[in-house]
């Protein structure tokens, strides 16, 4: 039984890794399109980031910088 | 268990080898930007110093890489210097409007089907490599900076200098 069911985990993993999409650093044009952006508005996602710090006191975490090229 | 060791590794395995100093350039072609007809073979540039540069509009350094890599191409031209830049921008019209601001005149290829990067196995963009007049890879570059640009030179002057 507990053999049966480490089959069944090894399968369920084996389909879960086969979902997953890793970008390469060079096809993150992708990324980088307005629509994949999590605020469409990149002025409004600025004010409510500086709302946010202001209000909370903290700062950060929001996103990173550079162009996503993954070479910094 | 063995059945999920066996997935990750047939997964991994499908990674090509990223192309390091030592390497031979590897033997790929891809189609001309703004001439999609006419493909360019990257070993036709054997007997001079070549450098392929990945790059495309979404990345920052390139901002800084492509005047450099013009400035670099127009000094050395007539010592040998080749330069090929691989833009690996999704859509062409985001290409044109970068060149537009950063004019190059250096050979640009497409990479739609992603061969190229592939070959190379790009770590990062922007992502150099400079080749030696026999095809060997001498020197790889991932990212761009003002002390890349220096070094870039300085590595040029070398290859140059250098037999075929």
């Amino acid at each position: 039984m507990r053999i049966g069911a480490a089959w069944i985990l090894a399968a369920v993993a084996a389909l879960l890794a086969g979902g997953c999409a890793p970008v390469a650093p060079y096809q993150r044009g992708y990324l980088a399109r307005p629509d994949m952006a999590l605020e469409e508005n990149a002025g409004t996602a600025k004010a409510l980031e500086k709302t946010f710090a202001a209000k909370e006191a903290a700062s950060g975490g929001a996103s990173v910088g550079g162009g996503g090229c993954g070479c910094n | 268990m063995r059945a999920l060791a066996a997935s990750i590794l047939f997964a991994l395995s499908g990674a090509a080898a990223a192309v390091q100093p030592g390497d031979p350039l590897p033997a790929v072609s891809a189609r001309e930007l703004e001439a999609p007809a006419a493909p360019l073979a990257l070993g036709s540039f054997r007997g001079s110093v070549v450098y392929v540069d990945f790059w495309a509009s979404w990345c920052v350094p390139c901002r800084v890489s492509m005047p450099a890599l013009e400035r670099m191409y127009r000094k050395y031209r007539g010592l040998g210097l080749r330069v090929v830049g691989v833009n690996k921008d999704v859509a062409h019209a985001d290409a044109e409007r970068f060149l537009k601001r950063v004019a190059v005149s250096f050979p640009l290829v497409a990479d739609g089907d992603d061969a190229v990067a592939r070959a190379f196995d790009v770590q990062a963009m922007p992502s150099g490599y400079l080749v030696d007049r026999r095809g060997v890879v001498r020197y790889v570059h991932r990212g761009f900076t003002d002390e890349t640009a220096a070094a870039l030179a300085a590595e040029i002057e070398i290859l140059l200098k250098e037999g075929g």
